[in-house]
């Protein structure tokens, strides 16, 4: 029997979740999906880009990751609502929810996608556009928001599907119907990006169809390793299969934009400190441990530089990431004002490892790893801002950097209901 | 007019069935009225995005005329809210 995979995708997933929050919890009449409407970050804030976009707005060329003023020039008249990551969380987990009463075998792959084996069930549900079609309007009438649902026999050609025609349609894209694919321009290929298509069209490959059909070796001597995946891709060729367990974390990262330029070493290791505080909490909350410290920096002039180094033993101590990412940064950092900072940890050790103790460590290891679990279980009781270090106190940084901000959380609204 | 958040006074019997049995709402001078409903003509378990309600269509006797009303209970903060039309 071949496999049957699904591949389900809200269209325009953040635009939409907040379209049907406004229509039937606040109460609004107006249907964000059908003005020209995004959701955007806060330009004050320097976080100003397009995250998702109405269908009236793509006609005006309005594209996700645009900046604001970008998006405004093309359509004044462009509604921008705040982000509401509460509400996405809070979508995000019913619509896995609807997935999961289809199939046991469901891998969310995004927070607004998902694959779902639904080998075998032909019995239960009938053909797999049938099925598709049932999931479809079962998300649409119960959660209020439209997807699309990609069939195949394989992951990649079933997210290929979902791609072809939105919004609220089912499509097949089965190996015997895979010029439907090579149609399409090679950019439009899961795991091609710009640079990529760049380099592929300079070598004259401008379709899915073409770069299938290309020698695997031309490829190979271009692209190194990734150029056998995109040739796989091409061709429909994907062997993964459909895993309902995420992988466990391969590394632990923040980073964020600073509302301002940051021109002196003090005020970016305040920041460095509070993102190593998110990234240690995180690394702790998974019992994991780091081995790779790794600092990265975005200047004004959108220059990225970063610099790694690795621990003497592993660790997930604040303290401790915090003074390694200030070492790299040290010897990183060549005075550029400073836009944005990052500190990511790799080589991650699972479970109770025995901690190699250094002799001149002068037993601090064992007071801040205590202090680092008290201070966790107080943050988990009574909230993140419950305890935090002093040099934070009425600072223009928030003491625990990166991820989602509490502001971009719950959306403020003048009137009405406002949080879930 | 946005849906509103109002005050409920409401019934949660053995089987964890809830029956709204009077609500206040505010008339044309702004001066709070309680009403008390007389009738619940039906109700719907709703989740749209993700969240989830109980919507009750129900009746009310405002000024000697029967008028139906929508409220919804939000199941996760324990609000009651009027619907607009």
């Amino acid at each position: 029997m071949d496999n049957l995979i699904f591949h389900i995708d809200v269209n325009s997933a953040f635009l939409s979740w907040e379209a049907v929050y406004r229509l039937h919890i606040r109460g609004e009449k107006t249907d964000l999906r059908d003005i020209p409407s995004a959701v955007g970050g806060d330009i004050k804030k320097r976080h100003g880009i397009i995250l998702a976009r109405s269908t009236p707005a793509k006609k005006y060329g309005v594209r996700t990751g645009d900046t604001i003023n970008d998006a405004l020039k093309l359509c004044p008249n462009l509604v921008l609502v705040d982000p509401h990551y509460d509400l996405y969380e809070s979508c995000s987990e019913a619509f896995m929810e609807i997935l999961r009463e289809f199939s046991p075998c469901v891998e969310p792959y995004s927070v607004d996608e998902a694959f779902c084996d639904m080998t075998g069930t032909v019995g239960l549900y009938g053909s797999a556009v049938v099925a598709a079609t049932f999931m479809k309007d079962k998300i649409y009438n119960e959660l209020g928001f439209t997807v699309n649902v990609g069939i195949s026999t394989n992951k990649i050609l079933a997210k290929m599907a979902s791609d072809l025609k939105k919004p609220n349609l089912v499509h097949t894209l089965f190996p015997d119907e895979i010029e439907k694919m090579w149609r399409l321009p090679v950019g439009d290929l899961f795991f091609v990006g710009p640079a990529t298509r760049r380099k592929l069209h300079a070598l004259g490959i401008h379709t899915i169809g073409e770069l299938a059909n290309t020698d695997l070796d031309i490829l190979r001597s271009h692209f190194k390793k990734h150029g056998e995946v995109i040739y796989s891709f091409a061709n429909g060729i994907d062997v993964s299969v459909v895993e309902e367990e995420a992988p466990p974390n391969k590394g632990y990262g923040n980073s964020t934009t600073i509302p301002f330029d940051v021109d002196d070493g003090s005020t970016a290791k305040m920041v460095l400190l509070s993102l190593a505080e998110k990234v240690c909490t995180r690394l702790r909350t998974d019992a994991a441990m780091a081995t790779v410290v790794a600092v990265s920096i975005v200047d004004t002039y959108f220059r990225h530089a970063s610099h790694q180094m690795q621990l003497f033993s592993p660790s997930n101590i604040t303290n401790e990431i915090y003074r390694a990412a200030s070492r790299l940064f040290d010897e990183l950092w060549d005075g550029s004002p400073i836009r944005q900072l990052g500190v990511h940890t790799s080589k991650i050790i699972r479970g109770d490892s025995s901690k190699q103790i250094n002799i001149f460590d002068m037993n601090r290891y064992e007071k801040l790893s205590k202090l680092d679990v008290a201070v966790d279980t107080i943050r988990e009781r009574y909230g993140e801002d419950s305890v935090k270090r002093a040099i934070f106190l009425d600072g223009p940084i928030y003491h625990m950097s990166g991820g989602i901000s509490p502001e971009k959380r719950k959306a403020k609204y003048r009137e009405g209901i406002g949080n879930l | 007019m946005l849906h509103m958040p109002v005050d409920v006074i409401a019934t949660f019997n053995v089987q964890g069935k809830i029956k709204p049995n009077f609500i206040r709402l505010e008339d044309e001078y702004h001066v709070l009225q309680t009403y008390k409903i007389e009738n619940i003509i039906f109700s719907r378990e709703e989740k749209y995005a993700g969240i989830p309600v109980i919507l009750f269509c129900c009746s009310i006797m405002r000024d000697g005329c029967m008028q139906v009303i929508q409220i919804k209970y939000h199941v996760r903060t324990h609000q009651w809210v009027l619907v607009s039309d």
